[in-house]
């Protein structure tokens, strides 16, 4: 069995963590430049849907390719409730966060039952399915044509408040999945990934652990939707389509399947890379392509993995082994029967 | 209403041939390939590009399809299958043959571009309705491909060495087969069975770069339905998944057929995970 020794932070963490957070609340004020705000409120709308995603496949070992499906409901809920309804947008964030979790509920019923390819191919099906759904049910979507997203009310209508708003739901989320992975669930989790029959045996409720990481991730999957329908001012049905749940699957395995910030790496490098070098916009999707196989085949536990290694060997952290010395005198005993 | 039933079935020969790919890989590596659907795209197009666009011959046309599909099949062992079999048991191979697929895919629709377009005429024949040699040439060779496949595993030794080593990987290599080469034989096989059913189905299908996805979740569909690893199977289940997708565009129309399709799956594999005529168990504890 191997065991991935879940990432440790004691001392320079919060340091870490407390420059970057100062970097990403002043961005606004770094750049100026409204595109580059777009672009970066793009990576954490990604973030809030990825963070979660990275519970489901990198700690839970569940393939799931199709939450753009569940982003794409998300977001056309939002635009239903918030714009169509007049619901308060943030009741209306939480009301398509709540649907997505109910129809993860449904999904994952069936689904998580299946083993690995089973489970992936379900996913990328549903993916489908929900694009193929918003182009017929008109008479809910508006079809091709697509409709407005509602902007939520005073400190957050601006570029700038809208940016500020999606990182703190982003390190909101990333907090929680935090708390739930380096606690019992978090263990629970990457026992049953890394072998469920040993999970099973140590009563670890398998079934039940994938549900509720699952549903967890469709709610935030809706928020995210929602988010990003705000964020694009204006959804189609042409703007889900099964690529992205690729893109998203891509931004895990770079950042580093079952690390936590590796989410946030993996969606800011993949939203980064084509809009700095302009040539490769044309060739996205065969890109994201190509990382993943490079990574898979060289840095199997992604760019997360490799900063946690290279910090630790800077720290000159002894490298952690767990042998185990077998008490050779207690056996000798043991065997002559003298205990 | 016959031609309903005759283009389900033709749609069923091309699910099935699909599902018969994914079986000859799964024999010897244990590898559901994300890519199975590709081959059929890769074929279709080099198809297209070699009658319609350098006005070569039809026959041409197909030796450079089968040959595009087996070169095609060896480079996914070689990159997407072989080291991730050979260093790890977990599932990374979903991810490589997953990457592999998006980038042929990709390449294809930056290369060919993304409209479908026509496929040649295989035979000279008047259109005739639903005795069109669109429907029957898929579905005819679905069957003799099933047919073929069941005499290769029973009579000649390579196919006896597939099914040895999909029974036990170890006991067959302990027997002295030589396990990796014969995985990268069986992909080269399954790229150009892959690459003939886009032949049969290029008339029905076109040359779209889409096709592989979509086709690759339809074949494994019908290779869930019959069952992994019966030839029967998923010859049976691409008919049924086939006949549930052409009624379902007869009568409620083409945007409910995936919707429909991955009800048959989920509500299938709840009911009896093995598949119609499957034996091996797919649930883990």
């Amino acid at each position: 069995m191997k065991q991935r020794p879940l990432p440790q932070h004691r001392h320079v963490r919060p340091l870490i963590v407390g420059i970057f957070a100062v970097f990403a609340a002043a961005l606004p004020y770094i750049t100026g430049n409204l595109y580059y705000l777009h672009v970066a409120t793009i990576i954490g709308v990604y973030w809030v849907l990825i963070s979660t995603l990275n519970l489901l496949v990198g700690f839970t070992g569940q393939l799931s390719v199709g939450h753009v499906g569940l982003l794409a409901i998300g977001a056309y809920a939002f635009c239903l409730l918030g714009g169509g309804q007049g619901w308060n947008p943030f009741l209306a964030l939480f009301a398509g966060g709540t649907i997505c979790a109910f129809i993860g509920l449904l999904l994952g019923l069936p689904s998580l039952r299946l083993p690995g390819f089973y489970f992936a191919m379900a996913t990328l099906a549903f993916g489908l399915i929900v694009s193929e759904l918003a182009l017929a049910e008109q008479w809910l979507t508006n079809g091709s044509v697509g409709m407005p997203a509602p902007s939520f009310p005073a400190p957050f209508d601006t570029p700038w408040g809208f940016y500020w708003l999606v990182l703190g739901i982003g390190a909101f989320i990333t907090w929680m999945t935090w708390n739930l992975a380096r606690l019992m669930w978090g263990r629970a989790m990457v026992a049953l990934r890394d072998s469920t029959v040993a999970a099973s045996s140590v009563a670890v409720p398998i079934y039940f652990t994938k549900l509720m990481v699952f549903v967890f991730s469709g709610f935030t999957a809706g928020i995210a939707g929602g988010l990003y329908a705000t964020s694009q001012s204006y959804i189609t049905p042409d703007a889900f389509i099964v690529n992205l749940g690729i893109y998203f699957f891509v931004a895990i395995i770079i950042g580093g399947r079952g690390v936590i910030i590796g989410p946030f790496i993996g969606a800011a490098v993949l939203a980064a890379i084509p809009e700095l070098v302009g040539p490769l916009a044309k060739y996205g999707t065969f890109f994201y392509g190509f990382i993943l196989l490079m990574v898979v085949l060289v840095l199997p536990g992604g760019f997360g993995e490799l900063i946690t290694n290279l910090s630790a060997k800077l720290r000159r952290e002894p490298q952690v082994s767990t042998n185990i010395e077998p008490d050779l005198e207690a056996l000798r005993l043991a065997i002559r029967g003298r205990i | 209403m016959l031609l309903v039933i005759v283009s389900g079935l033709a749609l069923g020969g091309l699910y099935g041939m699909t599902a018969l790919v994914y079986n000859v890989m799964y024999s010897t590596s244990k590898v559901l390939s994300f890519g199975t659907g590709q081959f059929a795209m890769v074929g279709g197009i080099v198809t297209a590009w070699l009658v319609l666009g350098l006005h070569w011959p039809i026959w041409i046309g197909f030796l450079g399809c089968l040959a595009s599909g087996a070169a095609f099949g060896w480079l996914s062992e070689v990159i997407a299958v072989r080291r991730i079999v050979a260093t790890s048991d977990e599932h990374l191979w979903v991810l490589s043959t997953l990457a592999l697929s998006t980038m042929v895919q990709e390449g294809m629709a930056i290369w060919w571009g993304t409209d479908p377009t026509p496929f040649p005429r295989v035979f000279p024949q008047e259109f005739a309705g639903s005795f069109d040699q669109k429907f029957w040439l898929p579905l005819i060779l679905a069957v003799l491909m099933a047919i073929g496949l069941e005499q290769f595993y029973r009579h000649t030794m390579v196919g006896k060495l597939f099914i040895a080593m999909s029974e036990d990987s170890f006991a067959a290599r302990a027997r002295g087969v030589a396990t990796d080469r014969m995985r990268s034989l069986s992909y080269v096989f399954a790229g150009v069975l892959g690459s003939l059913a886009g032949f049969a189905g290029g008339q029905l299908t076109f040359a779209d770069f889409a096709l592989g996805t979509a086709l690759g979740l339809s074949g494994f569909i019908a290779l869930a339905v019959g069952g992994i690893g019966s030839s029967v199977g998923a010859l049976v289940g691409g008919a049924i998944l086939g006949m549930l997708t052409s009624l379902t565009t007869h009568y409620f129309g083409a945007e409910y057929q995936k919707t429909i399709a991955i009800g048959l799956l989920i509500l299938l594999l709840v009911v009896r995970p093995q598949g119609l005529f499957g034996t091996t168990r797919v649930r883990q504890v």
